[in-house]
């Protein structure tokens, strides 16, 4: 992870210059990001079941 | 002599270097701001739908709403973008003439990890991905927001946002890839002309949210036992027509977006802006033809109605009727189809309604009647005029416009009707009956839209 060249240097940096650039860390973050979006709404899902089900009552 | 030759071919080489990086920051502002212009879209259609909700439900509508735009944006993050590119040649996705469709030019673009990442996050050498992927996303945007109103008071929350989903980042996406892409099927087989989408937004919005209605149904009372239809009129008109006029504001960005500027690489010019399709267009014809489509849609719906709901309808459906040729229409004519799309407005929503559909804020007929209206009108003035940049391209037709709107209707309806078929039988479609009469912000929202009530203050003395 970190400055994604080999040198500490803005004045290598001729294209991506984001955090874990070249490697396997922007693929980890966007499943992660996916995962958390279905997570959300699962449970977003449950909790509105579960104020349906006070309202019927 | 020579010395002096040289100095200047420097001066000339610095210069135009300049030039390069002046065009190159103006062609990447240009996109960054339509991007918070469009976001005044959505901040309409809130304000829209929240005002047409009855007090009991204002949060309610309010929080689906927001939520369709935040899951919007990643979605389309995660996939949207890639079908765009993948799709414009048909289900095959093979890759077309122009060299930038297909399944592999998709992948090597438009994915949020391996090589494709370095096009989908900060690069120094990379000015436009960003900003077209913004762009893109506040279109998708628009489109759940167009659905979004139509379905008010009576949907589940997360059955709303994964509808939304599938229509903002795949069904809307699918249409543009096809007809919005200089290597989409219907361009280049068609001739279909839609600059600014309104078959491909609009059409598959409204009819995508027709498709969810029939499986929703209408609101507790909207009906009587005869089929005669009541009016449910929302809590605050004035922010509904307020809002109706924000999502105008936007949609100049919107319509700027689809705007190609001249003079990058990607361009088609280098000297004037093109069209998505790569015809020729200006910033002024849209000024010309906008105005006269807001102004000819307004008047044609208050002849018929007199109504403010409706008028500001009839300037948003006289924007959306003239949205396909607003690079080629003579303000004029322009006026003459806006003012044709203001007059059938009302009587279509009312056909509608008095079919069982309960279209709250008439989303079905103002995005997908006049879309529909407007790709075709569009066919029978425009014929002839060439689709594409090049020699022996398809040329503009009336048979072309018409494939376009049933095939933009079928994408819209289908997976509307399916999804929504399929979230229902899952119950996750409609609230149950009795949080429907209790209303759904004291059933879900843990917050008051009006925690004073709405009261009226006596007017200080002079």
């Amino acid at each position: 992870m970190g400055f994604p060249y080999d040198t500490a240097d803005w004045a290598v940096v001729d294209g991506a210059m984001f955090m874990g650039w070249g490697g396997s860390a922007p693929g980890i973050y966007t499943l992660i990001a996916a995962i958390i979006c279905v997570a959300v709404l699962w449970m977003g899902n449950s909790s509105e079941k579960a104020k349906y089900e006070d309202a019927e009552k | 002599m020579e010395e002096q030759i040289a100095e200047l071919a420097a001066q000339v080489a610095a210069l135009q270097a300049s030039a390069g990086v002046t065009n190159t920051m103006f062609a990447e502002t240009y996109y960054y701001l339509t991007i918070p212009l469009m976001i005044i879209i959505h901040a309409g259609f809130l304000a829209y739908e929240m005002g047409a909700s009855r007090m009991k439900n204002v949060l309610s509508s309010g929080v689906k709403n927001i939520l369709a735009f935040a899951f919007m944006i990643p979605t389309f993050y995660f996939f949207g973008w890639w079908v765009y590119w993948a799709f414009p040649t048909g289900i095959t996705l093979s890759a077309g003439a122009a060299g930038i469709s297909g399944a592999e030019y998709a992948s090597s673009i438009a994915f949020g990890w391996g090589e494709s990442a370095q096009y989908m996050g900060p690069n120094i050498a990379d000015q436009a991905s960003g900003v077209f992927f913004g762009a893109f996303a506040l279109f998708a945007c628009t489109t759940a927001s167009i659905m979004s109103g139509a379905v008010i008071e009576r949907i589940q929350t997360v059955g709303f946002t994964i509808l939304a989903i599938v229509l903002g980042s795949f069904a809307w996406v699918v249409a543009a890839a096809w007809g919005w892409h200089a290597d989409g099927w219907m361009v280049t087989m068609f001739g279909l002309h839609d600059f600014g989408a309104a078959g491909l937004v609009h059409a598959v919005a409204g009819f995508f949210a027709l498709g969810v209605l029939v499986n929703l149904g209408p609101r507790i009372g909207k009906f009587n036992a005869d089929g005669t239809a009541n009016h449910i009129g929302g809590h605050n008109m004035p922010l509904t027509v307020t809002g109706l006029m924000l999502i105008i504001v936007g949609f100049w960005g919107f319509l700027m977006a689809c705007v190609i500027v001249p003079g990058e690489s990607w361009s088609w010019f280098a000297d004037k802006g093109a069209t998505i399709y790569g015809t020729p267009i200006t910033l002024s014809a849209l000024a010309f033809n906008i105005l006269m489509g807001i102004a000819g849609g307004i008047i044609g719906a208050w002849i018929y109605t007199k109504d403010p709901f409706w008028m500001m309808s009839g300037a948003l459906a006289g924007i959306i009727s003239v949205a396909s040729g607003l690079d080629i229409y003579f303000p004029g004519l322009a006026f003459i189809i806006a003012f044709g799309a203001g007059v059938i407005l009302q009587p279509c929503a009312v056909w509608l309604e008095k079919r069982g559909i309960d279209d709250a804020v008439g989303a079905v007929t103002v995005h997908g009647t006049i879309g529909l209206y407007g790709l075709i009108a569009l066919g029978v003035f425009a014929s002839g005029y060439p689709a594409l940049q090049g020699e022996g391209v398809a040329t503009v037709s009336l048979v072309g416009q018409i494939v376009g709107a049933i095939v933009f209707f079928l994408l819209g309806f289908v997976p509307g009707y399916v999804v929504s078929f399929i979230l229902n039988a899952m119950g996750m479609l409609r609230t149950p009956e009795a949080a429907e009469k209790a209303g759904l912000d004291p059933t879900k929202v843990p917050a008051q839209a009006y925690p004073e009530g709405i009261s009226t203050s006596p007017a200080a003395s002079s």
